[in-house]
């Protein structure tokens, strides 16, 4: 079925229908809201398609997708809200989504209902109706509750709750013309507000008149801005955030006696007595117009999940899970992010140089453009394949039910370090690549979660810090390069444990972690919405990340290049800088002006560490080759068998993916000349040292980039910046002093 | 006692909820109320935390936040 209305109906007429719409037809702003799991993204994936942009809610962690199209001749704005249980103001999700929709006050809010699990959907839907804003509601994954047999009175739903309930299966795209058609009905001929209250019992209903008499007679201002009804009994209720909002305060003195009477008359508290409210009116209703059959059945949830979270094989299914999830998205986007690699060094540089000379550009501007811009982008386009690999999993994880299981497994290791169980999937995401780890800590939903995360994720040894390791454990420990490598990883492992112990009880302390979370039923998320959310994230981060990653690398082409016609790299600012710095490192054993300039090149990124040091210390030993530029044919024709191969290799990885290769710690050849120069300037201490330096410093200013976009502040960022020097340096001077000490090296 | 000591497959009918805060309003929004009845499913293979069914869905809650709810045990 065709979803896409544009293409339904074909630029209907537009001479004449354009006036008509133009006087008729406001544009329409639509919220959809909904619990978690009840198929809000499918749903709004199936109404906007590739119209869909993803973003951020200003100043929080929480995704916010937004689509514009027509539909039916008119515009439509429909912006997704956070899924959420309630609308009380404990989570961020629920913060935004409640002042979303009392200061914006859409036309209409589509209420996505899980019909499978009505009870617990309507709670949120009654707190909805409270806002008294039009609502229509999508009764989603009908075909599963007609596959178990349940027998759904539609027309009953509608008059009780005095809406328009629509059934939808949003993975078939079935009933959402329906949908909208009811949407823009209702939008064009609003029904009158007092039409249908949903009331609570009488004490309830007392209480808030005298609430909602206190609000009109004394605070006019605030019964114009917010809904009467709902403002009641958030007031009621003691909401804090609404409380400080508005200024209300209990000074009158029926209100305060209004709710102590009701409070004593149901001998309970008042959070408690408004969710019994809420959930009893759900509970009613749902026995009223759903039935479900006598004999049930056993799911085919509870099937896998008697073999997924089972006592002996829950652990060794999940470890299994993650190691291929792990070698799926980085060994498929290995190839490629290596040939995107290729195509920009090589002949992405020549071109530009090229052009640059057919322009006539001074010499600086060719190397600005090749070795900064370039370079930039290069460096952009790496993490290109592996951001997409991760999105991909981390949704379709997310999308099947998984996700919460791996969390359930994995929460009682985790949660002794004070982390959740969903932290598992970044901490070793951060094994293969920090960046994409930084972006998954956006599975957990508590910012203390997320953030104390995202502090211990650079702990992960990550796989650019490799060629690092094995230089040194090359020249200095190549009879034992296996164990130390290993004692690398390890010590980082520990330190995260170590680091994680203190900040539970520093940083976060005070802060109460929960872990009360929702098992969904496993479903199988649509390869169409799968798509669409993993090109949406994926093009996100390429935007924002990617114009930082370009500034940074400019910056960096300026230090090492100016002040310009320097020919020693210890004359250039990156030099002078390594110099000024040399000192701190002094105590660690390796206060070099060179060790010093490649640790600082390291903050950009560890890949440059190496070759910063071959430049610094080999000192263009090897002269290039001078061999005859190619032509652009050989050039076109080089990217195009080159992406062929890097294809056929990802594809094989894929299967391959039973042979751990990501670790090995093959040597490169081309190394020697490096590994003499460090032989003369470290000892193994100072070596070690310095292995251990680059393991804890700051990973690189991606993750940086990753950091704050996540956050929304360079706060976390700072944190982590602090913490990992003075760390690294700790550990550096421990090792190396300490092991002076008992009379190593 | 508390839903922590229930063992899976046993169920329990809800008496009082003694978690205070965010922790008290969560678990009320996921329909865990007085009253209510819940049947334990699984204990992780780790020990905690622990699923139940309430409300004909699946929850998880850590064996702590379950010490705080207490309930009678139904046959």
């Amino acid at each position: 079925m065709s979803l896409n209305p544009a293409q339904k109906y074909p630029d209907t007429i537009p001479a004449i229908d354009t006036g008509k719409v133009m006087g008729l037809k406001r544009p329409l702003t639509l919220a959809v809201a909904g619990n978690p799991n009840a198929g809000k993204s499918t749903l709004i994936n199936a109404l906007a398609g590739t119209r869909l942009q993803v973003g951020n809610w200003p100043g929080v962690t929480v995704e916010k997708k937004s689509a514009s199209f027509e539909a039916n001749g008119r515009k439509i704005h429909l912006i997704d809200l956070p899924g959420t249980y309630s609308l009380s103001p404990y989570t961020q999700e629920e913060i935004v989504a409640r002042d979303y929709l009392v200061q914006e006050k859409p036309d209409v809010i589509i209420d996505v209902v899980d019909v499978t699990n009505l009870e617990r959907n309507l709670y949120l839907t009654i707190q909805l109706l409270e806002l008294g804003l039009p609502l229509v509601m999508a009764l989603n994954v009908y075909d599963e509750a007609l596959q178990k047999g349940y027998v759904v009175d539609i027309k009953g739903m509608e008059k009780m709750l005095g809406i328009r309930v629509i059934p939808t299966v949003a993975t078939k795209k079935t009933g959402l013309d329906e949908l909208l058609a009811a949407v823009t009905e209702l939008a064009d001929h609003p029904l009158p507000r007092s039409l249908k209250i949903l009331r609570y019992d009488q004490d309830i209903e007392s209480a808030a008149a005298v609430v909602a008499g206190h609000i009109q007679a004394d605070h006019p201002q605030l019964a114009e801005k917010y809904p009467v009804r709902w403002l009641s009994f958030k007031f009621m209720e003691g909401d804090e955030q609404i409380i400080e909002e508005t200024g209300l305060t209990p000074d009158d003195a029926a209100v305060t006696q209004a709710v102590d009477h009701l409070i004593k008359a149901h001998d309970s508290d008042i959070e408690s007595i408004m969710a019994d409210a809420r959930y009893s009116l759900a509970a009613g209703l749902t026995q009223e117009v759903l039935k479900k059959p006598e004999l049930r059945k056993i799911e085919l949830t509870e099937k896998i999940d008697r073999i997924v979270l089972n006592r002996w094989l829950g652990i060794p299914i999940f470890l299994g899970a993650m190691w291929l999830m792990f070698k799926l998205t980085f060994d498929v986007s290995k190839p490629l992010a290596d040939w995107l690699t290729a195509v920009t060094t090589g002949p992405g540089k020549r071109w530009a140089a090229a052009l640059i000379a057919l322009l006539h550009g001074p010499d600086w501007t060719a190397s600005l453009v090749t070795d900064g811009i370039m370079a930039g982008v290069g460096s952009v386009l790496v993490f290109v394949p592996v951001i997409f690999a991760m999105m991909f999993f981390i949704t379709f994880l997310e999308g099947s039910g998984y996700m919460a299981r791996a969390a359930f497994v994995m929460d009682r290791a985790m949660h002794s370090i004070g982390l959740h169980g969903k932290s598992f999937i970044p901490m070793l995401l951060g094994f293969g690549c920090n960046v994409p780890a930084i972006y998954a800590t956006r599975t957990l939903e508590n910012t203390r979660d997320k953030a104390l995360t995202a502090l211990l994720v650079p702990l992960m040894s990550c796989g650019a810090r490799l060629p690092v390791y094995i230089v040194f454990i090359g020249a200095f420990f190549a009879a034992h390069a296996g164990t130390v490598l290993w004692s690398v990883y390890v010590f980082g492992i520990g330190l995260a444990i170590l680091m994680g112990l203190i900040f539970k009880r520093t940083l976060f302390r005070g802060e109460a972690p929960m872990f009360i979370m929702e098992l969904p039923p496993y479903r199988m998320p649509s390869f169409r919405s799968l798509m669409i959310h993993t090109w949406e994230k994926g093009k996100h981060f390429l935007i924002k990340a990617g114009t930082y990653i370009l500034a940074v690398s400019v910056l960096v082409w300026f230090l090492l290049n100016l002040p310009w016609g320097v020919t020693q790299k210890q004359d250039s600012y990156l030099g002078r800088l390594g110099q000024a710095v040399a000192p701190i490192f002094k105590p660690l054993g390796f206060g070099t002006w060179e060790a010093s300039s490649a640790l600082i090149s390291g903050l950009v990124a560890k890949e440059i560490v190496v070759g910063t040091m071959g430049e610094i210390y080999v000192k263009r030993a090897e002269e290039e080759k001078k061999a005859a530029p190619p032509t652009l044919t050989e050039d076109l024709k080089e990217i195009g068998t080159s992406l062929v191969m890097a294809l056929r290799n990802s594809a094989t990885n894929v299967f391959s993916s039973f042979a751990p290769s990501s670790l090995s710690t093959a040597e490169d050849e081309s190394r020697a000349g490096l590994k003499t120069a460090i032989q003369h300037t470290f000892t193994p201490l100072s070596a070690y040292a310095f292995i251990l330096f680059v393991l804890l410093y700051m990973p690189c200013a991606v993750v940086a980039i990753a950091m704050r976009q996540e956050f929304g502040t360079w706060k976390w960022f700072g944190i982590a910046f602090g913490y990992q020097m003075v760390l690294a340096w700790t550990v550096a001077f421990v090792v190396y002093q300490g092991g002076r000490l008992v009379g190593l090296g | 006692m508390n839903l922590s000591g229930l063992r899976p497959g046993e169920r329990g009918k809800i008496t009082r909820i003694g978690a205070v805060g965010p922790i008290r309003r969560r678990l009320m929004d996921m329909g865990v109320l007085v009253g209510v009845q819940v049947r334990v499913e699984k204990v992780a293979p780790l020990g905690d935390p622990i699923e139940i069914t309430i409300k004909s869905y699946k929850l998880s809650l850590r064996k702590k936040e379950a010490e705080e709810i207490t309930v009678e045990a139904v046959q």
